[in-house]
């Protein structure tokens, strides 16, 4: 019933992608590869850059790394490490200090099966609750098929799921609805206590993200600013690159760089304080 | 319409039964099991309701007892009268054993009433069962005759007295105890309880008799039960050969929607909950509904939301007939065409089109916005709304108050070490993780409404004053914590996370 469409390619600059023998879902589970416009096939094997509009961070620092901003109207990933891929608190403020300034007057779907977002916690990040319009599906699969459904009619600024497995499959079919109808998608990866699992295979999804807690500069006794250690682990066509980051006031910035961190390699610890 | 046997033949359906082997419902009245019904092959063999099931057996060694279910039978003719609706859309059961059907105005797809009753008949007779059927001006008389005449009987309206003058007085729908009674005063047919002043009658056996006759005789309303109110916003597709293929049928759906919405838009109405019925061959009727969130009559988008359920639909040996139906209807006026409404019009039909696809595959209470509620306690503080139409509710709270953007729906209670009562802890443990406080604010303190929930004493601890802290842990990591009820001499008070920020 619902057309399927599957791109035979690989992301030669993407070292995370399966060879093509491993991740590679049996034939005849899918329809047969169509013929896709041209465009949009070239947009999905990311040989050319995406024409959409861009969402910049305002710091060249991170927006070199993106080829100038969040590019909108993709598919994006955002995970979190340890308690918070249980929990899911961190990404939630970081995807919603994002949402705020992406089409400000249209509805945002978020797309979950746990109920324990709290819709007054988004005012701080500037995302306007009465943009919801939440969703709650039973299972995984129905939250991947919500989502497809909100990117493809376009009513949406943008479309947020909560998931635990995400496979290649399901996230080319995200990605396709994104690029078709020009909403901008966030995956964010959650699991219930316990079940986290790796990934058998890496999403097509146009950039992923890592957030990890930073302690914040403490304001008198009281905590300051929230901060995290923000990892893009994967951005086509551009390059990887972490940061510390701190929520922003500002109105077209969603946040704001505190520092930028000279190596790849994941090092939150270094800026723990002691005592 | 009268089912002589139903029980029976609710049973041996789809079981082949042999003529030698009658099938029986028994009943155990007082420890001595009797017979309930019989069908016509115990009939034959000289089996009668009410007797014991050892005299049965000394006369049909060879019956089947089975024991008597009379509300399956009742499902089973709530199921017949949902079939019959083909015929008409007041279709009603009569337990135990009979149908009403309401056919006026109904003959209009048949030559005459005698041609519905002969597809009806033919209808029943193709799924092996037994029945008998009367057309009558009054219920009264159609029972009355269904019962009394072998032979099908369609009356013309105004001729109930004649038909009926000679009928018994069982033909009048009374129990047994009255028709003893009557018996026993010499009144057999109708003609004789006409003759005794009615006031006689009443005295006698009750209003019950009276009306009953001037029920049947047409002089006063009979009111049915009908399962379903008359819908105004109808439309049916009938078929000369059974259909079953899912294009087929999208096909006949898109056609009905087409027919539908165009008498929708003629008062310019729209509807927010349409039925579709799909009458088998056999006696079932699947059925699938689908709701949308602002009233509809665009035919292509209600074909498309009802072609996403027809999967659920299984057409059997084939399809007869389609109804669809709006079951709620709202006014709905043309839409706007002035250039500057257009946007946003379309936006609001788009978000509409998601929020209907979601609701119809997830369930409709899957989908909602939020809204503000006054008041303090956090988990109270929101409520669901429909997603649709859009408002725009002002959530402008107390700036200093911060909230989590994760609420835990129950507040989990953490181990603490707190140095000073009245002091945020200096370490808490929660899912089995110790966390070390790097900084805390607050407190906040929040208490239960007093006119909510049970009285004081009998509260839950989580009910009482509560007092918050915002606390980060050495990671970085932000927590929600509460400290419940106020310190006292005897215990220690008890601390909760309730939240986490991002």
């Amino acid at each position: 019933m619902r057309p399927s469409f599957y791109i035979v390619e690989r992301h030669a600059e993407d070292p995370a992608a399966p060879s093509r023998d491993e991740g590679f879902p049996r034939p005849g589970r899918l329809s047969r590869p169509k013929a896709l416009p041209a465009h949009l096939a070239a947009l999905l094997r990311g040989h050319a850059k995406p024409a959409g509009a861009l969402l910049p961070f305002g710091d060249p620092r991170v927006d070199g790394c993106l080829g100038g901003g969040l590019p909108l109207g993709q598919l994006h990933e955002i995970g979190a490490a340890g308690l918070d891929a249980e929990t899911a608190a961190l990404p939630t403020g970081f995807i919603a200090a994002l949402l705020a300034r992406i089409a400000p007057t249209r509805p945002v779907f978020w797309i979950a099966a746990l109920s324990d977002l709290h819709p007054p916690g988004l005012l701080p990040y500037g995302l306007d609750p009465n943009r919801l319009v939440l969703v709650r599906p039973s299972r995984d699969v129905d939250a991947l098929a919500g989502m497809e459904v909100a990117l493809r009619e376009g009513a949406a600024g943008a479309v947020v799921g909560e998931v635990g497995q995400f496979d290649r499959t399901a996230s080319r079919r995200l990605q396709l609805a994104c690029l078709r109808h020009g909403s901008t998608g966030f995956v964010l990866r959650r699991w219930p206590h316990g079940h986290k699992a790796a990934d058998r295979e890496a999403s097509v999804a146009v950039t992923r993200w890592h957030l990890t807690p930073m302690p914040s500069v403490k304001d008198g006794e009281e905590p300051g600013l929230p901060r995290w250690h923000v990892a893009l682990t994967h951005a086509r066509g551009g390059r990887p690159g972490e940061w510390i980051m701190e929520a922003s006031d500002d109105a077209t910035h969603p946040l704001r760089v505190v520092a930028a961190l000279a190596d790849h390699a994941p090092e939150p610890r270094r800026f723990r304080l002691a005592g | 319409m009268w089912l002589p046997h139903w029980p029976i033949t609710r049973l041996s359906r789809g079981v082949s039964v042999s003529p030698d082997r009658p099938l029986v419902t028994i009943e155990a009245i007082r420890g001595v099991r009797h017979l309930v019904a019989v069908g016509e092959a115990g009939e034959a063999q000289g089996l009668s309701p009410g007797q014991t099931l050892t005299a049965a057996r000394a006369v049909c060694p060879a019956l089947v007892p089975i024991d008597a279910d009379p509300l399956a039978d009742e499902a089973a003719l709530a199921r017949l009268a949902a079939w019959c609706e083909r015929y008409t859309p007041m279709a009603a059961p009569d337990p135990p054993d009979g149908l009403w059907l309401d056919i006026t105005g109904c003959t209009a797809v048949f030559a005459s009433e005698a041609d519905l009753a002969q597809d009806l008949a033919a209808r029943l007779e193709r799924n092996a069962i037994p029945h008998r059927l009367a057309i009558a001006g009054t219920a009264g008389a159609a029972w009355a005759l269904v019962h009394a005449r072998k032979s099908r009987t369609i009356l013309p309206s105004g001729e109930e007295r004649a038909a009926l003058i000679d009928l018994p007085v069982t033909s009048l729908r009374l129990d047994s105890g009255t028709v003893t009674g009557l018996r026993r005063l010499g009144l057999r047919t109708v003609r004789d309880l006409l003759r005794i002043p009615r006031a006689q009658i009443t005295a006698r056996f009750g209003a019950l008799p009276v009306l009953r006759l001037d029920q049947a005789l047409g002089v006063m309303e009979e009111a049915i039960d009908w399962p379903r109110p008359p819908i105004e916003w109808h439309e049916r597709l009938a078929f000369v050969e059974p259909i079953g293929t899912p294009e087929d049928l999208a096909r006949a759906l898109g056609r009905l929607a087409e027919r539908l919405c165009r008498r929708l838009g003629e008062q310019d109405k729209g509807g927010q909950r349409f039925v579709a019925r799909f009458f088998r061959v056999d006696e079932v009727v699947p059925q699938i509904a689908v709701a949308t969130a602002l009233a509809v009559r665009d035919p292509a988008y209600l074909a498309k939301l009802l072609s996403e359920k027809l999967e659920t639909v299984d057409p059997g040996f084939g399809i007869e007939m389609i109804v669809l139906e709006a079951e709620t209807v709202a006014s709905l006026k043309a839409p706007q065409t002035q250039l500057a409404d257009v946007a946003e019009q379309d936006a609001c039909d788009r978000l509409a089109g998601v929020v209907d696809t979601l609701t119809n595959r997830l369930g409709a209470d899957r989908i909602f916005r939020v809204a503000p509620q006054a008041s303090h306690v956090p988990e109270r503080a929101v409520r669901r709304v429909p997603p649709l139409p859009v408002r725009q509710p002002s959530w402008v709270g107390d700036p200093a108050a911060s909230r989590p953007i994760r609420l835990l729906r129950r507040p989990e209670e953490i181990e603490v070490i707190a140095p000073v009562p009245d002091d945020p802890p200096i370490r808490f443990r929660w899912r089995g993780v110790s966390h070390r406080v790097r900084a805390a604010a607050g407190p906040e303190r929040i208490a239960a409404e007093w006119w909510r929930g049970r009285r004081s004493g009998t509260r839950p601890e989580t009910d009482l004053i509560r007092d918050y802290y915002r606390v980060e842990d050495s990671d970085g990591a932000r927590f929600w914590i509460f400290r419940a009820g106020l310190h006292a001499a005897d215990r220690m008070p008890r601390w909760y996370l309730h939240g986490l920020f991002g």
